[in-house]
């Protein structure tokens, strides 16, 4: 074997030597840049300012449309109209679709039509054009793989590697294209793990929108211990999970311009495909909240929930729905929640709990069709281990941040 | 002088003097061979991947892969 | 008849496959953009043939998923033609890729890409002795712009399994 990749390449240097002659080859500024940003002592400052300007673009774009233009539209044209025209004001449907007469914006309302709309086009669809408009710059001047050599370090210390980023930002879109992502790494072990930790800590897309424009003051915190818990877990996962972690090897391509076209399309492709199926799920999880709370369902789940919500996690019982909610949208849930009447604490703390919990009905999906690779068995074995680690993350990650804010005397 | 690919200083080139077996098949593919001139790009701190450069194409990898690559330095 | 688009990532390879088919695949400057392979069709000489666009690959002795996919593309498919697109400023590993799928008994046609490139870069490359060498066509091309599509495509019935060992002996003899 060894002597067939010797000689093999014995034959390709004896071809070339003859058919191919490179010139002076000059240093150009790509190449200059292409260094800069891998070598640690600029590239990682480098790196940080990247990340930050991704960080101010996404929430000064999606500042500007949603604030700006979509909540003008919807509170003063579309819910006023809407509430005048429709039909059967205090009926069943009514309140499932317009939600509350008496509201004085679109996101309280809490109809299919007002709220379920409003989240969907007005906060999210701006959220999601931000995000992958800068991402797709990223992936397509060549800047990810660099990215990933610099971050190698640490992730390759919780047994990823550094190419474990593509799937991580990639889940900041949305966690469905991530999970599909994490085929790139080597192994099994690897892959269960980027799966089950990007499924509990990576907040998607949608998710960032609202959060950044409902409650922006504590996006900071929230991200923040997300990610200490993502590099935990992860670590603890890395023990405990037998299997290999191969190192990094990768490729770094040259940077090039991004054409155009190939951003423009993509960016449609994306956001297009996000759309089509993020409205459906949208409005149909505030359909199916609102029928279970005319049904009683959901003061019920928060009675028999509610000990365990307000004794060890800390949250009022009230958000038992948007945890429902959360299944179908997670971008859903935390805009229920921002409309619940509780402390910033427990606000923080539920707005985490929703991250954490079960992964929406898409990632799920996803990820039982990456196990089906394997048959039935690598689907129990994704979910069962998923879930398993999920439900563990949950207590005890939800319960410390609830610890937290007893020690800091505020719960 | 013969040593470590990790033990390299950046900016050095070197030619491949040896590259474990197991190693040889994953890295053919990249264009890095015995008998290659590489030249050294970068490491990261903590034990970090190095870049290094053959034929103009650039490759980074683990530094445990760097452990198993015996290089002669010329420059 | 089958042709599979095969190559490193990063080589322009989802470009020319749009080209080639008419398909709207978007493509990034990062390795294993492709996870899954991308099916389309083309013409050649009025007849209607299927083309895969394999995800990347630096060998044939896979190191992740994704190359573990192209390889098993190659055994699955054993009756197809091979189109390697290999990046002009690369040339050797390319060719290394190349020879791979010649040895397993592929009749290939090589696709030069970013001809304008290695041209940018003054890397100079003998055609004409390249295509000796190999017995195998090969066709510089653009993908970005389109340039050389053509003659790729007119090139593609030319492609015969090829012995390495006469490919050894051509070199041998010259040198």
């Amino acid at each position: 074997m060894e002597c067939e990749i010797d000689e093999r390449w014995k034959l390709v240097d004896r071809i070339a030597e003859e058919t191919v002659t490179y010139g002076d080859g000059k240093t150009t500024l790509k190449d200059a840049i292409a260094e800069l940003t891998v070598k640690p002592l600029t590239g990682l400052p480098i790196a940080l300012a990247v990340l930050y300007g991704f960080w101010s673009f996404f929430s000064a774009f999606a500042g500007f449309f949603t604030d700006g233009f979509f909540v003008r539209l919807f509170d003063n044209h579309w819910l006023p109209w809407l509430q005048g025209v429709f039909p059967g004001k205090g009926s069943w449907y009514y309140f499932i679709l317009v939600g509350d007469p008496a509201a004085g914006n679109s996101f309280e309302a809490f109809g299919m039509l007002t709220s379920g709309l409003f989240v969907a086009i007005g906060i999210v669809l701006p959220a999601i054009t931000a995000f992958y408009l800068y991402l797709i710059i990223l992936e397509d001047s060549g800047y990810m793989p660099r990215l990933a050599v610099l971050i190698d370090t640490l992730l390759h210390k919780i047994g990823l590697h550094g190419f474990a980023i593509v799937p991580m930002i990639l889940s900041l879109g949305c966690n469905v294209p991530g999970v599909a992502a994490t085929r790139t790494l080597q192994t099994k072990k690897q892959r269960f793990m980027m799966i089950t930790l990007l499924a509990i800590f990576i907040p998607c897309g949608a998710q960032l929108g609202v959060i950044f424009s409902l409650i922006p003051e504590f996006a900071g915190i929230i991200l923040l211990y997300l990610l200490i818990g993502f590099i935990f877990f992860g670590f603890i996962l890395h023990k405990v999970i037998p299997g290999k972690s191969p190192e990094i090897l990768i490729d770094i391509p040259p940077y090039r311009t991004p054409s155009l076209e190939n951003v423009s399309k993509k960016l449609w492709v994306r956001t297009k495909g996000f759309f089509t199926t993020a409205i459906p799920f949208v409005l149909l999880g505030v359909g199916l909240v609102n029928v279970l709370y005319l049904g009683g369902v959901i003061d019920w789940l928060a009675e028999a929930l509610g000990p365990l919500l307000t004794t060890w996690f800390g949250v009022p019982k009230e958000t038992v729905g948007p945890l429902v909610a959360g299944f179908l949208r997670k971008d859903l849930a935390v805009a229920q929640l921002s409309a619940i009447e509780m402390t910033k604490y427990q606000l923080i703390s539920s707005v985490v709990l929703v991250n954490l919990y079960f992964p929406c009905i898409a990632t799920f999906i996803m990820m039982m069709k990456e196990g089906s690779e394997r048959g039935v068995r690598g689907v129990l074995e994704i979910l069962g281990g998923s879930l398993l680690v999920l439900a563990t993350v949950l207590f005890i990650w939800g319960g410390l941040l609830h610890l937290i804010w007893i020690m800091m005397g505020v719960a | 002088m013969v040593k470590k690919l990790k033990d390299m200083k950046f900016g050095k080139k070197a030619i491949v003097r040896g590259i474990d077996d197991e190693l040889k098949s994953k890295l053919a593919g990249m264009g890095i061979r015995v008998g290659k001139e590489l030249t050294f790009k970068t490491k990261q701190p903590i034990d970090g991947p190095v870049v290094v450069e053959v034929n103009g194409s650039t490759t980074s990898m683990g530094i445990g892969m760097a452990d198993k690559i015996k290089v002669e330095v010329i420059d | 008849m089958k042709l599979l688009l095969i190559g490193h990532p990063n080589v322009g390879k989802s470009v020319l496959f749009n080209r080639l088919t008419g398909a709207n695949v978007t493509e990034s400057n990062y390795p294993g953009t492709t996870v899954d392979y991308t099916k389309g069709y083309m013409q050649i000489d009025g007849e209607e043939v299927e083309l895969i666009d394999v995800p990347g690959t630096f060998s044939l002795d896979p190191k992740d998923k994704a190359e573990e996919v192209a390889v098993k593309m190659l055994k699955d498919n054993e009756d197809s033609i091979v189109i390697c697109v290999i990046d002009s400023t690369k040339i050797e590993r390319g060719l290394y890729l190349a020879l791979e799928i010649i040895e397993m008994g592929y009749p290939v046609v090589i696709a030069l890409n970013m001809w304008d490139v290695a041209k940018d870069k003054d890397i100079e490359i003998d055609l004409q002795r390249l295509r000796e060498l190999l017995g195998v066509p090969v066709v510089p091309t653009i993908a970005v712009s389109g340039w050389g599509v053509k003659e790729l495509v007119s090139k593609i019935k030319d492609a015969k399994p090829r012995d390495i060992s006469k490919i050894e002996s051509k070199v041998e003899g010259t040198s």
